[in-house]
């Protein structure tokens, strides 16, 4: 199921379209094709189970209530649910105040959705080439800051305090990282 | 600062979507998306690069009541909308109710008040509350208080929505003010709504509101009611 919310960016449109449109059977199809990823992407921020399903709803949601916004500079129809997936997890972290832990065992154990390891293998050795290519030019800090912002959620200063790193050096690492990787992708 | 040089504006971008802007700063970039389509275009860019990382995550499968509820909530924007000549009608009325009670609020002795209990706080981000919406315990009155006042979108409306939890199509509340506070009288209709909602959210409508009875712009705020009883 993965692989066709990647593979099929039309497809996708054509599905948020019919939500824009007010269409309940558009929104249940996207659903089945991207739940599972969401789930994970918003786990990962909350690590607890039954939060990160309550974030879900409210996400398709917002998806269905924003399907009408979407429009193609908002980049691509996966990146664009993802993203709003993200922020509201970010914004449920951070309203809690709460220490994540970053230890990969304490993640609650998810059911694997039965399809999804095969594909989103597939899926990953075929897109994330042009940013990994780029995030292996960065140094290893500045990668580990901005894959642990960027997949953990954390703040700045969360960084820094899951890395013992001064915020101002991890602040650093981050902007240099992330000017380094926008010359490597844009080259 | 100069939001104009492009390097700028790219390293905010990046920053927005990998989640380290924060507070204020999160806040301003957000406006700045809405008001200009470069920046905008900029933090879709970084969306798009960034949501290979997100694909690296094995999927987790939901259990099946979180879709039954999405389909609850999402069937509420269905059934038939208000005629628009009622509801401008209902809007003038609406806003003459407001005016009164912004009156009685001011002059008569806060006593004659009937309690309130705050339901919902919406905002573009839990740290960044723009409305406070209190109802009266037999919630036929709804009282807003604009915590940040609404600069954006000078032209625009802000319309305030009850998201019934039953699978009823959203009710208007009213319009929010951009600064200060309001009161409104509800009708029976929207004090049902009040009541059974879930959820309340704010859409962008043109001036006077919606013209169809249901949200017709972007919904920019959508938050939980957090006392229903």
């Amino acid at each position: 199921m993965a692989t066709m919310a990647e593979a099929d960016t039309g497809e996708l449109e054509r599905l948020l379209g019919r939500c824009a449109a007010q269409d309940p059977t558009a929104l249940e199809q996207l659903y089945k094709s991207v739940a599972g990823i969401l789930l994970a992407v918003v786990m990962r921020i909350l690590r607890q189970r039954d939060l990160a399903e309550d974030a879900l709803q409210d996400v398709f949601v917002r998806i269905w209530l924003q399907s009408r916004q979407y429009d193609q500079i908002r980049g691509r129809p996966l990146a664009w649910m993802i993203s709003i997936a993200r922020y509201r997890a970010i914004d449920l972290l951070r309203a809690q105040h709460r220490v994540v832990p970053l230890i990969e065992e304490d993640l609650p154990p998810g059911i694997v959705a039965g399809d999804a390891d095969e594909s989103s293998g597939s899926e990953s050795s075929r897109t994330i080439s042009a940013l990994q290519r780029c995030l292996d030019i960065l140094s290893a800090p500045q990668q580990r800051c901005l894959v642990l912002a960027y997949q953990e959620g954390l703040s700045h200063e969360a960084v820094a305090s899951s890395l013992g790193q001064p915020l101002g050096t991890v602040k650093s690492w981050i902007r240099r990282g992330l000017q380094s990787l926008r010359r490597c992708l844009e080259s | 600062m100069n939001y104009d040089r492009q390097d700028l504006i790219e390293l905010l971008a990046a920053e927005f979507v990998i989640g380290t802007l924060s507070g204020a700063a999160r806040r301003r970039f957000q406006r700045l998306c809405d008001a200009q389509p470069a920046a905008n275009a900029a933090r879709a860019r970084w969306e798009d690069r960034f949501a290979t990382l997100a694909l690296e995550l094995p999927a987790v499968a939901p259990r099946a009541e979180v879709w039954q509820g999405i389909y609850r909530q999402i069937t509420a924007g269905k059934v038939t909308p208000i005629g628009p000549r009622l509801r401008k009608r209902q809007w003038l009325a609406l806003a003459a109710a407001a005016c009164l009670l912004g009156i009685a609020v001011w002059l008569g002795p806060r006593l004659l008040s009937p309690p309130t209990q705050v339901i919902a706080v919406l905002g573009a981000d839990v740290q960044h509350p723009q409305w406070r919406i209190e109802r009266t315990t037999d919630a036929q009155q709804l009282r807003i208080t604009t915590i940040a006042a609404m600069t954006s979108n000078p032209q625009n409306a802000f319309e305030l929505w009850a998201l019934p939890r039953d699978g009823k199509p959203p009710v208007s509340l009213g319009l929010l003010p951009r600064t200060g506070n309001a009161a409104y009288k509800l009708s029976n209709r929207q004090t049902a709504a009040v009541l059974a909602a879930g959820n309340l959210a704010v859409s962008v409508e043109p001036p006077g509101g919606s013209p169809t009875g249901a949200p017709t712009g972007p919904v920019i705020m959508v938050g939980a009611v957090v006392v229903s009883s």
